[in-house]
């Protein structure tokens, strides 16, 4: 585990995460930087049509380049026992029957794999390979096929939709947004080795390696337990690292096959159609008030873009039913197939998407009520309970982050109409909305193993993907215990290690902080039970009444001594303590509604000839119960504020309709956030604990970072401008109404 | 992938067929034959390598159309420098060449002999880190640290580069490192700190 550089003695090592050596000095090992014996390498070969057959794949130049060990096609592979028969496909729930069809169903699917010597060889190789194809009729343009898709029903009706037509004060509205690619800046790799004829390790680049290794013991017929996966260093998921994709499979299958270790990682451009996007989306608002600006309800209806082989909800309508008291509320959606890769969970899915609709159409409304549009949203917050649910919010602080924010960013500045604020050609304005997320929590396990000299290695499956897991956890592990934090160290990302969920979801914390505590409480029991030998006061003691320091374990009675961890272990014959403990949500999600809320504010600048939009300041606050890890959480909630302006202004992934492929498929035609295209973001935190989600307090932000970002910016545009733009991006030909 | 020739599968097809029916008679033809495959597939050509790397000369045998970042990473297990595009887009596989910053993507190792290469491995001494290591730590400059390597690479440049008057001059001469975890509040952060001292 490398996970701490022991390598790297440091006289006075600066405080930061966990990882931070490993990071800061390159050492850190991620998916594709693992060195197997005899390792070779696989490209894949993609489609050049977006629909239709295969009609014969010509192989004969490729085998001749030198170096070449292998190419597998649908019609040159071992089976997958998995794929061998259509039921089994159906079950598999893989989507995509890698090289076990051929049919095309986007232009992109991988077609054949090459493995050659060096990645050389098999680069130049996989551009030999000649494909011919029964080419079908394909629909790729999200905006031409939704208008043919009918809207279902989504979740029950609350009151009577019908009470909106009397509404005095009412808002109608249609917003589109444009596909997005979460391009974490690691590609995809996986590394597979087949250790023996039912054994296999993947390095692999995943937000969940519990997942992987139930998802490939199902397609492979071997036990869980015979499949090691590693993924101990993430660079970056944002979700695409949620599903096992293709490409994992063509790993596996072609190690399988040259009965070697195999590596492949995806190419950039891949990146776009193999891992997964949020689909591109149009969203219609029908938002009533009364002239006092109560909420008197909201026709919400969505649609998202899928693929022809799975269906993706993106659950955008789900937000409508959380934020707000609605008395009347219809959502309804439906999914639009394309002959496009099958699109993911990213960053805020769903909620980041419905959500921009909501507080647009808020803001709409806030302009012909004249209201003020903060107090607009504090005027209609359902504060005291789920709404949909009923259930009492365990905590809501959506407010304090509202009144908070607008301290933070001036809002007393703003002008209450457009075009007041100008500065030569720029105009200028402010802008707000606000984001919430149901905060989950799932079932974790966690593992401890204790040593002599008093140093812990607190272990669990959990990937750290970047939010700061491992040193959340030993901050936890230290509060817990009183275990100093430099005799606490953390591994993470391993399938052999106790399990846990995925990463994802804003659950990662919530979920492992419950076992963390588990197991330390475990750790206390088990050592109470040996301390009884030499103290009799340990008996029946709780975790509650024992103390550990560096110096040993005691008693919570003042005054009482000690005993040092050397002479337990020497009395006992110890060599390694080892306890696990598990920990899950309960009888509390029965009576309790939980959610984590953020509110973003910003000032843009926006301007008139040239229509480009420059972000001055941007200010989120956020309610994530305690804050377990301030410097980690204030970064990842910038981070996703600097996503939020990426949505906002400049993302956008589009499909040629004529030819069915992806334009600009790498990141000089996908462009997100650099540097200069965000302001140094203030963030700040509610830090209140919610005394029943999890034995910390602690709730998930990777999502409400982004939820409302694009929405607070799109209407500090129209603060600015007078220009109200619903079409995601804003780019500035939208800017300037071209 | 791209096709890489303008002839046609069928006309190779044709041209290997009758090659191969004739492979069995005088050695000219063979060697004819070998001559028109080469026009179709490219062999691969590897040439002696000596490169300075963090002060170390490295002698390996390298692939021409190997790139330096390749060459780091897959060859000689430097997998420090990252890989996060290949076309020179993102910043992630920047290095030192001679002091200045490069993208070791677009740098063919075949050209790199007599330079001195610096990586993020050979940034710190002497189990000091570098400064801006130190800073991108203290200032949590980095979430999944995969952008890390080439932030710092470019940071150093940065700052011998006398880019740091300002927030936005700094954000400026940073802009070809993307950070999608977006932790550039931290990353500018870390550069300040450094300039300052």
């Amino acid at each position: 585990m490398a996970f701490f550089d022991e390598s790297f003695s440091l006289l006075t090592p600066p405080e930061g995460r966990v990882e931070a050596l490993a990071k800061v000095t390159g050492k850190g090992k991620y998916a594709a930087e693992y060195v197997a014996e005899h390792m070779c390498y696989a490209v894949l070969v993609d489609s050049a049509v977006a629909a239709g057959a295969i009609q014969n794949i010509n192989i004969n130049k490729a085998a001749q380049v030198a170096g070449v060990i292998q190419i597998i096609t649908h019609q040159q592979k071992q089976l997958v026992p998995g794929f061998s028969d259509e039921s089994k496909i159906k079950d598999s729930r893989f989507g995509l029957p890698l090289f076990h069809t051929d049919k095309i169903y986007f232009k992109g699917q991988p077609i054949a794999a090459v493995v050659a010597e060096t990645l050389e060889d098999a680069i130049y190789a996989a551009s030999l390979i000649e494909a011919t194809y029964t080419p079908d009729n394909f629909v790729v343009d999200f905006e031409e096929a939704h208008t043919k898709q009918s809207l279902a029903e989504a979740g029950k009706e609350r009151g009577s939709i019908n009470a909106l037509n009397k509404a005095p004060y009412i808002v109608e509205s249609e917003y589109t947004i444009a596909a997005e690619i979460h391009n974490p800046m690691e590609m995809h790799a996986t590394i597979a080795e087949w250790t023996a004829t039912d054994q296999l390790k993947l390095y692999d680049k995943t937000q969940g390696v519990n997942n992987v290794q139930r998802t490939v013991s199902k397609l492979f017929e071997i036990p869980e337990k015979n499949i090691e996966v590693i993924s101990e260093f993430m660079g970056g998921g944002f979700g695409s690292g949620l599903r096992v994709w293709p490409h994992v499979l063509a790993a596996i299958m072609a190690a399988k096959q040259v009965k070697r270790p195999v590596k492949l990682m995806l190419s950039r451009p891949q990146m776009f159609y193999s891992v997964g996007y949020r689909p591109a989306s149009w969203q219609k608002i029908k938002l009533g008030a009364d002239k006092d600006g109560k909420f008197i309800g909201i026709l919400h209806q969505a649609k998202n873009g899928s693929s022809v082989y799975e269906s993706f909800s993106e659950g955008i309508t789900r937000v409508t039913r959380l934020i707000y008291h609605f008395p009347n509320l219809k959502t309804e959606s439906a999914v639009v197939p394309l002959n496009l890769s099958t699109p993911t969970w990213m960053r805020g899915p769903g909620d980041c998407t419905g959500d921009f609709a909501i507080e647009s159409a808020i803001d709409d409304l806030s302009y012909q009520l004249n209201i003020d549009p903060v107090q607009l949203r504090l005027k209609n917050l359902a504060l005291d309970k789920h709404p949909d649910s009923g259930l009492p919010w365990s905590t809501n602080f959506i407010n304090e982050c509202i009144e908070k924010g607008a301290a933070i960013i001036n809002w007393q500045d703003r002008k209450p109409k457009p075009l007041q604020l100008t500065d030569g050609d720029w105009h200028k304005g402010y802008g707000m909305a606000v984001g919430m997320w149901n905060a989950g929590r799932n079932n974790a396990s966690a593992g401890i193993e204790m040593q002599k000299d008093g140093t812990i290695t607190l272990q669990t499956a959990m990937t750290d993907i970047g939010t700061g897991t491992g040193t959340g956890m030993q901050n936890i592990a230290h509060e817990v215990t009183g275990i100093s934090k430099s005799k606490i160290k953390i591994e993470l990302g391993n399938s052999n290690l106790p399990p846990a969920p995925s990463q994802g979801g804003s659950t990662g914390l919530s979920s492992v902080s419950g076992a963390v505590v588990a197991v330390c409480n475990a750790l206390k029991l088990k050592l109470a039970a040996y301390a009884v030998t030499i103290n009799n006061v340990y008996k029946n003691s709780t975790p509650n009444d024992i103390l550990f320091s560096d110096k040993g374990i005691s008693y919570k009675t003042p005054g009482n001594q000690p005993i040092s961890y050397s002479q337990l272990w020497d009395k006992h014959q110890l060599t390694t303590i080892a306890v696990e403990a598990s920990s899950g949500p309960g009888e509390e999600r029965k009576q309790y509604a939980f959610c984590s809320s953020a509110a973003h504010f910003c000032r843009v600048r926006v301007h008139s000839k040239t229509g480009k939009v420059k972000i001055e300041k941007l200010v989120c606050v956020a309610d994530g119960g305690k804050i377990v890890n301030e410097k980690a959480a204030a970064n990842q909630m910038s981070g996703a504020a600097v996503g939020g302006i990426g949505m906002a202004l400049m993302e956008e992934q589009l499909a040629d309709a004529k030819l069915g492929s992806l334009v600009g498929n790498d990141l000089a035609g996908y462009h997100f956030a650099v540097n200069a295209d965000a302001p140094i973001i203030d963030v700040a935190f509610i830090n209140k604990p919610d005394p029943h989600i999890n034995p910390t307090g602690a709730k998930g932000l990777g999502e409400v970072g982004i939820i409302g970002t694009a929405a607070a910016i799109a209407n500090a545009i129209y603060n600015a401008t007078g220009k109200r733009l619903k079409d995601l991006p804003i780019t500035p030909d939208k800017v300037l109404g071209l | 992938m791209k096709q890489a020739h303008k002839h046609s599968r069928r006309s190779f097809i044709k041209i290997s067929a009758v090659l191969t029916s004739l492979a069995a008679i005088p050695s000219s033809v063979k060697a004819f034959y070998q001559d028109v495959k080469k026009f179709f597939v490219v062999p691969k050509q590897t040439m002696p390598l000596a490169i300075i790397i963090n002060k170390k000369t490295y002698k390996t045998t390298a692939d021409t159309r190997t790139t330096l970042l390749d060459l780091l990473r897959e060859n000689l297990q430097l997998t420090g420098t990252k890989k996060g595009c290949d076309h020179g887009q993102c910043g992630a596989c920047t290095v030192h060449l001679n002091g200045e910053r490069v993208l070791s993507c677009l740098t063919l190792a075949a050209t790199v002999p007599g330079k001195e290469v610096t990586t993020i491995e050979g940034l710190a001494h002497n189990e000091q880190l570098h400064p801006m290591q130190q800073a991108f730590i203290e200032c949590d400059g980095f979430q999944c640290g995969y952008c890390t390597p080439g932030q710092i690479m470019s940071a150093v440049a940065c700052v011998n580069e006398g880019r740091t008057k300002s927030v936005s001059e700094i954000k400026e001469f940073m802009s070809g490192n993307l950070c999608r975890c977006g932790a550039y509040n931290g990353i500018v952060e870390s550069i300040q700190k450094v300039a300052a001292s």
